[in-house]
């Protein structure tokens, strides 16, 4: 059984869901409340693989709002009773979506394994970093060339390039070939370690970075007071929005200026489930978090381990097994709009 | 709405340590004890009296809950140990008055024969918050309380799945009483844990971390009795809203 944990994008939005899922006390109580209320399971599904394979899952919402992240305790108490429940309820792979990874690594939660009288088994969970990397890669490598981009002459900046699926993406990248990888992310040590580590790459700031890009991977969470220049960006340029949460698009909308929902995958059938409608995805029933897709991944192959796990662990052997995996399965990376293309001949079958 | 995008640097710079201690033996610190402590050896020893009055509802497993109760006498006089030890007397009045409520609550039900509102009340809602409590209380608790704290939910554990097992045995015919039994009393924890906030932040326990353990512990009981998350979230929002 695989499970995936998520929380609602806003406050605002969980208490309509919480309406909507039949959960009418809560929909009513105010933030202290949600702040004190335990996870829940709202929903079990199955789905069945391309191959046929039947897997049954479960959707944990760890009644985590963005507007809880300022109470560290509160966040983090959220994240680890969501994982203990998704371990009670005998879960064998539970990937962490949204800001729960991403809290989970930010606080170093690895070192609270037991909450209350459960001692939490890692081996149960995974970040699902490995399968995002692979998808944003994908992305990547699909949708430069419909632009007309040439990926073995292009310059692919890399922004959060020192973190778990930045580092990833910039191997990968290194392996296929790319015209120059432009290294960014806020802290400089860790960049210079992996600037060493790949024997390539340019150092730069965001603001030199932008205009000399052909593609940007975007895996950092964008700061609010980031304001692009979109008058001095190349054109075209594919800009992958691979961060959380996803607000790229009002930032950098200009003609010629591409931005594609990064890490996001679509499955061949619909799914039944409920829980998508809130992750603002535009085909619900079939599309989600490449994250919440590895869990699925896993249960399907009988990988019952943690396998994306710990910063800066992706191995290319890993991303190339969970991209097979992904195909086999039955996802497919999310592409830019064919009809926004310029070339359009190019468009794969 | 949210202010999504600035969280990252937000976290970083707010990343907890680990639980810091209190000084046990500033006076501030055995005047909030004195409470806190006191509630606890009252709490056990109600739950003494409690398991032996189910008894009288439930004879053929007096026996079973006489063995309960004894553990809870056995857990008081260790939480007294610790008053001893760290010089504080416990303010057995304040603990008295402060579980009245509850008090009242179960002897009415005990003398309606109503077994299922006296497991739920003992059983469930005060073994659940019992286990939340020491759990939060195990990491910022003085050495000496602190071992003793540990055995004794280990043995709360074993109170709360008694109570489980027996309702969700019985759930067909109890359902009705259990949800008007929590509607009664659920608001009533809510309330005595408003009334020790401030004496327990003393003792480095935070009120929204013992109310968030405590539901999730009652839920998981509840799920455990065959509640669905639907009936459990409303039976929950009892203690949550208003």
């Amino acid at each position: 059984m695989f499970g995936l944990i998520g929380h609602s994008t806003s406050f605002e939005e969980a208490r309509v869901k919480a309406r909507s899922l039949g959960y009418g006390e809560f929909a009513d109580g105010d933030l202290d409340m949600w702040c004190s209320a335990p996870p829940q399971l709202v929903e079990r599904v199955q789905v069945t693989s391309r191959t046929g394979k039947v897997i049954e899952g479960a959707y944990i919402d760890s009644v985590f709002v963005p507007e809880m992240l300022r109470r560290f305790k509160t966040a983090k108490r959220k994240v680890l009773k969501a994982m203990e429940l998704a371990q009670k309820s005998g879960i064998d792979i539970t990937a962490l979506g949204g800001f729960t990874s991403i809290i989970f690594e930010d606080m170093n939660l690895l070192r609270e394994e037991r909450v209350s009288a459960v001692e939490l088994d890692w081996q149960r969970f995974t970040t699902g970093n490995t399968h995002t990397a692979w998808v944003i890669c994908q992305q990547v490598e699909t949708n430069a060339p419909r632009l007309g981009i040439d990926l073995a002459r292009a310059k692919v900046a890399v922004v959060g390039a020192s973190g778990d699926i930045g580092s990833a993406v910039c191997r990968w990248l290194q392996r296929r070939g790319v015209g120059e990888l432009l290294l960014v992310a806020r802290r400089p040590q860790p960049l210079i370690d992996l600037q060493e580590s790949l024997g390539e790459g340019r150092i730069l700031d965001l603001a030199d970075a932008l205009p000399e890009a052909d593609v940007v991977v975007w895996v950092a969470s964008l700061p609010q007071s980031l304001q692009i220049d979109t008058g001095s960006l190349r054109k075209p340029c594919l800009m992958i929005d691979g961060g959380y949460p996803k607000n790229l698009d009002s930032k950098a909308a200009a003609p010629g200026v591409h931005v594609l929902k990064g890490g996001i995958v679509e499955f061949w059938q619909d799914i039944g489930w409920q829980m998508m409608e809130v992750a603002e995805m535009a085909k619900p029933q079939r599309q989600m978090f490449a994250c919440f897709a590895e869990a699925m991944l896993l249960d399907f192959e009988g990988i019952h381990t943690n396998f994306s796990w710990g910063r800066n662990n992706i191995t290319l052997d890993a991303m190339d097994l969970i991209g097979a995996a992904s195909l086999r399965h039955g996802f497919r990376s999310l592409e830019l709009d064919p009809a926004l293309a310029p070339s359009p001949s190019l468009a794969p079958a | 709405m949210a202010t999504l995008t600035s969280t990252p640097e937000a976290l970083e710079a707010g990343t907890p340590s680990g639980a810091e201690l209190p000084d046990f033996s500033s006076e501030t610190y055995k005047d909030a004890y004195s409470r806190i402590n006191a509630i606890v050896i009252e709490g056990e020893q109600e739950a003494h009296d409690n398991y032996v009055a189910i008894g009288t509802l439930l004879p053929d497993q007096a026996e079973e809950l006489a063995k309960l109760a004894r553990m809870e006498l056995k857990h008081m006089k260790g939480f007294t140990a610790c008053a001893n030890n760290l010089g504080v007397t416990a303010d057995m009045p304040f603990a008295k008055e402060f579980f009245s409520p509850l008090h009242g609550n179960f002897q009415k039900a005990l003398a309606e024969g109503k077994v299922t509102t006296c497991l739920l009340i003992q059983a469930i809602l005060i073994e659940a918050f019992a286990i939340s409590a020491y759990h939060i209380y195990i990491p910022v608790a003085d050495p000496f309380a602190r071992k003793i704290t540990e055995g004794v939910v280990k043995d709360e554990y074993t109170h709360l799945n008694y109570g489980q097992e027996w309702l969700k045995a019985n759930l067909d015919h109890v359902r009705e009483e259990l949800e008007q039994a929590n509607r009664e009393n659920l608001p009533l924890v809510r309330k005595m844990l408003e009334q020790v906030a401030s004496d327990a932040a003393v003792l480095h326990m935070d009120q929204e971390d013992l109310m968030a353990d405590f539901l999730s512990s009652y839920q998981e009981a509840l799920m455990d009795i065959g509640f669905t998350g639907r009936e459990i979230a409303r039976m929950a929002a009892a203690a949550l809203v208003g």
